[in-house]
């Protein structure tokens, strides 16, 4: 198998990297292409894994925790009760093209995104500027709110100043996401990044910028990009930091779970990401691979669609679910990966604002199921729709299909009666789900984005949303209100208030907090797995042959 | 010979017509409907409505379809969805890879198939006819995807000898001229990518090929056998020629007809065949291609890859008609 | 030619037809290949029938304690092993064989009753409809199979995937029984017997079904019982492309193989079962229908 390898990279050398023999390539199997390379227009992992290596935000994270730290901002500073944010910035740093990193160039960014217009306003094209800032300078659509964002202006060379339109508790860790990585206005200009257009129906940047021409101040530059075949980035030598210990990085992608397992095992990959739970064994079981977990910063649920007629509007109903659905079973079955955990409340428990006691639980208990029923609007038959994913494996459910047929077992020992149904996970299944026509329960869930748990219980439960259906405006107004503090000992009193009313109240069950995993070859080394899913390919080598 | 050609090509026109009709049609009766792909998991009531009006998708059917195909003969066939490049030069990146596999299958298929159906055809009775008579059956009955799965576990991941997925090696850099992998290796004088792109397409073949192998060896078995009681090869016979000289110019050179028409009439099942093989191997080709469009509700590829697909089959099957007519001139062209 | 004189040669065709099947079944009984087929299908519908009775285990149940380990192999209680949510392999291959049996008949049912109304009124009205007709099996062809029945099952209509499965598999056999059917109903059209029957005013749907069908019949069947054979593969393969049956506990052998692929690193035989089932009953319709081919075939006459 290794001579194989060896004889591949051999072969290929001589045409392939130009990078000094000492540099060597690392091959690492993606689920897809990205999308684009242009953070601001992109939401999908595999697009920002690529975004992350190639540029930097003003917040980087500490490797391998949520904990935010200095990235091209060295410090910053609030004044005005949470509205003004100064921030200074890191200096002799230069884009890969060799434009200057300053205020203008970060403010040229910000503004940039704040004043998008016409098809860069559609949440398919930049629905992370949407989930934290709400909306433009010109709103196009009564779709969108107010922007939070007023403006940026450079104050010297150096430090750049930001207007928020009110206070918002997650400014900073906000700011640690890929999509607000800086890019050279040189090149945004030069290769037409604002140039997009509904083509067909579909928004799709039309400069090359995002395709051919991605420049940040990374640790890797943007080397080729061919689509269903390989993308490539290469080691930058002008790099202000710790420069790259590798001398390239191909992508590559294979959809297939276990195609990208195999890849791993005949040498063709030398990593990839989400490990399917089952194929744990074989990695570990084999002497030249091995194993990292991410830490769990999930949550796995089955939505409780509160319709129009549907049992899940009775309270016991839904009591009756949280018991019937048998959580730790499944969890300790080998469909969960070990370090899964049975999920309590909707965020992680390292994240602040967990409420460590004080909130209900609900063990397996398929009689005090039936019990419930009985005294409910629902009596044993009692019927409900129950949706899932097909053909897709996230890290909070990598194998849902496992999960709906343990969930619809211990269901029907509880006296439900489950009708199943299923779609594929996009477009049709998530649509679904978003806009509450997947029946009464479905399976779903979220990894955060950041450290604060307005990215979990916020973006569930912070308004009223369709998929849930239900209005409950002391859940409403409690994580308003925690949005809107910008006293921390304030904001955690209020995210564990609120996952106590959460877990009362049952708008859905949270089963599962996961720990994904990556697959390496055993000769790969400083590979720092995040929960965020930021990891600098900077940091690792390859080590022997 | 002309009239005949030209013929056919006429009939073409009303199956690429009534192709394009059905694929317009279907396209509209998907769950969810175009509008609603095009927006994705984040659509609003409002912006549906705004895309429906914006694309016409609001207006009667038959404006609609007058719209598509206006825009379908200029050779626009829109730009995907998912990797938002256009159907067209998708297309003309993956049809190569398809074809490069559905030929190797098929010199897998003919090369084996052949001289086992003749050899069986020469063996009548004997146990080596029986034998590849049930394993031609054996061969029919082996379902692609399993056979496929098989393969690819033993041969790569247990033994380690040929790559698992995809075409080429990501670490080697072969400019594309062509898009036939094979082809552009021998253009580039690369041969360790040659070797490359050769070790890449053995199993995929060998597990697309396997349904075709068993045929083309029952048919030329079945060929065989009736022309060796054919008058012409009698005579030939007994004017004293020898067997091996009768075996290949006539025995052998009469039975191509039938091999050659059956070899046309596979082209549909190895298409079929593609999507479950290039599923497997994570093969960039067609098949795997519009099968995950329809999955993903990728309309603008569904509608030109299976347009394209289809005129692909009909005029295959136009070019095997025509050498079958120019292989046996006894042929009525009229009808 | 007078009534008697049809009425003698209708009885010499039936009387002919009726050497012909007795001969066919002689020589069928003769091929051991037949009789392999018949034995693997009459195992295969007998499983089906009796599912119930053959399966120890109820195939869809999940225990409550869930195998920690992906997955407990071949033992006394599980004689194929369990999958990874502890359910029974061997009761599932049992069921599957059940779903693939109804499916298969049934879509080919679709396929053949369908297609034979079709090929028999363009075969025998001729002209312009003929010409629609054929042009419409034509489009149908032209699309490869599979991705016609991927198509047609993605189109999501409002019945149990099971009836979608089986109608996007009878679609596909359409064109297949409409062009056999009307060749040999063109072929036959000139004979000498359906001549004289229509020379002496015998009506058209007459002649129809009391001549021409039953000599087409033949062919028919062999397509039909080959088309038997492909209908599994092809309920497989969408199973496997993960468009079997929503709810995924109903035990499906395609289904099954697509499962067992994400678990071939711990457990191989996951696969192997589903998959020599598949194989076998393929292969056992596949045998028969050669045999009846063979049989049926009057060129190869003589020689068997």
């Amino acid at each position: 198998m290794i001579a194989l390898v060896v004889v591949g990279a051999s072969s290929g050398a001589h045409k392939a990297s130009k990078a000094p023999k000492a540099f060597k390539t690392l091959v690492f199997g993606t689920a897809s292409d990205p999308v684009v390379l242009d953070g601001a227009l992109v939401s999908d992992g595999e697009s920002l894994r690529v975004i992350d290596q190639i540029f930097e935000s003003l917040i980087k994270l500490k490797p391998g925790t949520t904990k935010v730290a200095p990235g091209l901002a060295t410090s910053w500073k609030t004044a005005g009760g949470g509205k003004v944010w100064t921030f200074a910035l890191r200096k002799g740093v230069k884009f890969h093209d060799g434009t200057k990193f300053n205020a203008a160039a970060v403010c040229y960014n910000f503004n940039r995104w704040y004043n998008f217009k016409g098809a860069f306003q559609s949440p398919d094209a930049t629905y992370y500027w949407q989930a934290i800032f709400l909306g433009f300078h010109n709103n196009e659509s009564s779709d969108l709110s107010p922007s939070l964002f007023k403006g940026c202006k450079a104050k010297g060379q150096y430090s750049a100043q930001f207007t928020l339109a009110k206070p918002f508790g997650p400014f900073i860790p906000a700011l640690s996401l890929t999509n607000f990585a800086i890019a050279s206005p040189t090149a945004l200009k030069k290769y037409g990044a604002d140039k997009a257009e509904i083509r067909n129906g579909i928004f799709t940047p039309t400069g090359t910028y995002g395709f051919k021409h991605p420049t940040g101040t990374g640790p890797f530059k943007f080397k080729s990009w061919t689509v269903g075949e390989k993308l490539e980035i290469d080691r930058f030598a002008g790099y202000w930091g710790t420069k790259a210990k590798l001398g390239k990085v191909i992508f590559r992608p294979i959809s297939n779970n276990t195609a990208r397992l195999q890849a791993l095992q005949t040498g063709e990959i030398m990593g990839y990401d989400l490990v399917a739970p089952q194929d744990y064994g074989a990695i570990k079981g084999n002497s030249k691979l091995k194993l990292l977990t991410r830490p769990a910063f999930n949550v796995a649920y089955v939505t409780l669609h509160q319709g129009t007629g549907s049992p899940m509007n009775d309270l016991k109903v839904r009591q009756a679910v949280a018991y019937g659905l048998n959580r730790t079973g499944l969890i300790n079955s080998s469909a969960y990966p070990p370090g899964a955990v049975v999920a309590k409340e909707f965020q992680p428990p390292q994240l602040f604002g967990y409420a460590k006691k004080g909130v209900k639980t609900y063990n397996f208990d398929p009689a005090k199921a039936r019990t419930l029923l009985n005294s409910s609007s629902c009596h044993v038959p009692c019927k409900v729709d129950f949706w899932y994913p097909s053909a897709v494996s996230r890290p909070y459910m990598p194998d849902p299909k496992r999960n709906f047929e343990v969930f619809k077992a211990s269901l029907e020992a509880s006296g439900f009666d489950v009708t199943a149904h299923t779609a594929n996970w996009r477009p049709d299944y998530v649509g679904k789900v978003t806009n509450g026509t997947a029946g009464d329960l479905n399976l779903i869930g979220w990894t955060g984005d950041y450290g604060d748990p307005d990215n979990f219980l916020g973006v569930f439960f912070g308004t009223f949303s369709e998929q849930f259906n239900f209005h409950n405006n002391q859940i409403f107004n409690i994580l308003q209100k925690a949005r809107t503090e910008t006293d921390q000992a304030k904001r955690v009193k209020l995210y564990e208030q609120a996952n106590k009313i959460i877990m009362n109240y049952l708008p859905a069950v949270p089963y599962a907090h996961t720990s994904p995993a990556l697959g390496f070859k055993k000769t790969v080394n400083g590979y720092k797995p995040s929960p965020v899913s930021l990891e600098p390919f900077a940091l690792v080598s390859i080590g022997g042959v | 010979m002309l009239r005949f050609v030209v013929r056919r090509l006429l009939l073409l026109a009303p199956i690429v017509l009534g192709l394009s009709i059905l694929v317009f049609l279907w396209i509209r009766a998907l769950p969810g409907g175009p509008a609603e792909a095009l927006l994705g998991e984040r659509a609003t009531q409002a912006r549906i409505a705004d895309v429906r009006h914006r694309y016409g998708l609001d207006k009667p059917l038959p404006v609609q379809y007058w719209a598509y195909l206006r825009t379908t003969l200029s050779g626009d066939l829109g730009q995907s969805i998912a990797s938002r490049r256009s159907v067209t030069s998708e297309i003309a990146q993956r049809f190569p890879a398809t074809i490069e596999l559905a030929l190797a299958a098929m010199i897998f298929a003919i090369g084996i198939g052949l001289p086992l159906g003749f050899l069986a055809a020469k063996w009548y009775g004997s146990w080596f006819d029986h034998l590849s008579l049930v394993g031609s059956l054996l061969g029919i009955s082996i379902p692609i995807f399993f056979l496929a799965v098989i393969l690819k576990y033993v041969f790569s991941v247990k033994l380690g000898l040929l790559p698992s997925i995809g075409q080429i090696s990501v670490l080697i850099d072969l400019k594309h001229p062509t898009n036939f992998y094979l082809l552009d290796a021998v253009i580039e004088w690369d041969w360790s990518a040659f070797w490359d792109v050769l070790k890449h397409l053995i199993l995929p073949a060998i597990a697309l090929g396997s349904i075709p192998l068993a045929i083309v060896m029952r048919i030329t078995r079945a060929a065989v056998l009736d022309v060796q009681n054919e008058d012409y090869v009698r005579t030939a016979r007994a004017k004293g020629l020898s067997p091996l000289v009768v075996d290949s110019r006539h025995v052998l050179r009469n039975a191509m007809l039938p091999i050659s028409t059956i070899i046309g009439l596979q082209t549909g099942l190895l298409l079929s065949g593609a999507v479950l093989t290039e599923t497997v191997f994570q093969y960039p080709g067609i098949g795997s291609w519009i099968t995950n469009a329809i999955f993903n509700r990728d309309y603008p590829v569904i509608q030109g890859g299976i347009l394209f697909l289809a005129v692909v089959f009909v005029l295959v099957n136009l070019l095997v008609d025509i050498s079958y007519a120019i292989l046996n001139p006894r042929i009525r062209y009229g009808r | 030619m007078s009534i008697a004189e049809i009425e003698s040669a209708e009885l010499a065709l039936e009387s002919s037809t009726g050497g012909l099947w007795r001969e066919a079944w002689f020589r069928l009984r003769r091929n051991p290949g037949a009789i392999v087929g018949a034995f693997f299908v009459l195992t295969f519908v007998v499983i089906a029938a009796f599912a119930p009775l053959i399966a120890p285990y109820d195939p869809t149940i999940v225990p409550t304690v869930l195998p920690e380990t992906c997955c407990p192999g071949p033992s006394s209680a599980h004689w194929f092993g369990v999958n990874v949510i502890g359910q029974d392999t061997f009761s599932r291959v049992i069921y599957g064989a059940r779903l693939s049996l109804v499916v298969g008949i049934v879509s080919v049912a679709v396929g053949l009753s369908v297609g034979m109304f079709l090929g028999a009124i363009a075969g025998y009205i001729g002209g312009f409809v003929d010409s629609v007709i054929m042009r419409c099996m034509d489009v149908l062809l032209a699309i490869p199979g599979l991705l016609l029945a991927i198509g047609i099952v993605a189109l999501d209509l409002p019945f149990d995937r099971l009836y979608q499965l089986m109608i996007a598999i009878g679609v596909t056999n359409i064109p297949i029984f409409a062009r056999l059917l009307r060749g040999s109903i063109l072929a036959q059209r000139e004979n000498d017997f359906v001549l004289a029957a229509r020379s002496v005013g015998v009506k058209r749907p007459t002649i129809l079904f009391s001549h021409i069908l039953p000599n087409a019949m033949s062919p028919m069947i062999v397509q039909g019982t080959l088309a038997l054979a492909t209908a599994i593969i092809d309920v497989a393969a969408l199973g496997f492309l993960g468009l079997g049956p929503q709810d995924p506990s109903t035990p499906e052998w395609g289904n099954m193989l697509a499962d067992a692929q994400d678990y071939l690193s711990s457990q191989p035989l996951l696969a192997v079962f589903p998959g020599i089932a598949i194989v076998i009953s393929v292969l056992g319709f596949n045998l028969i229908g050669d045999g009846m081919r063979e049989a049926l075939d009057p060129k190869l006459r003589g020689r068997a």
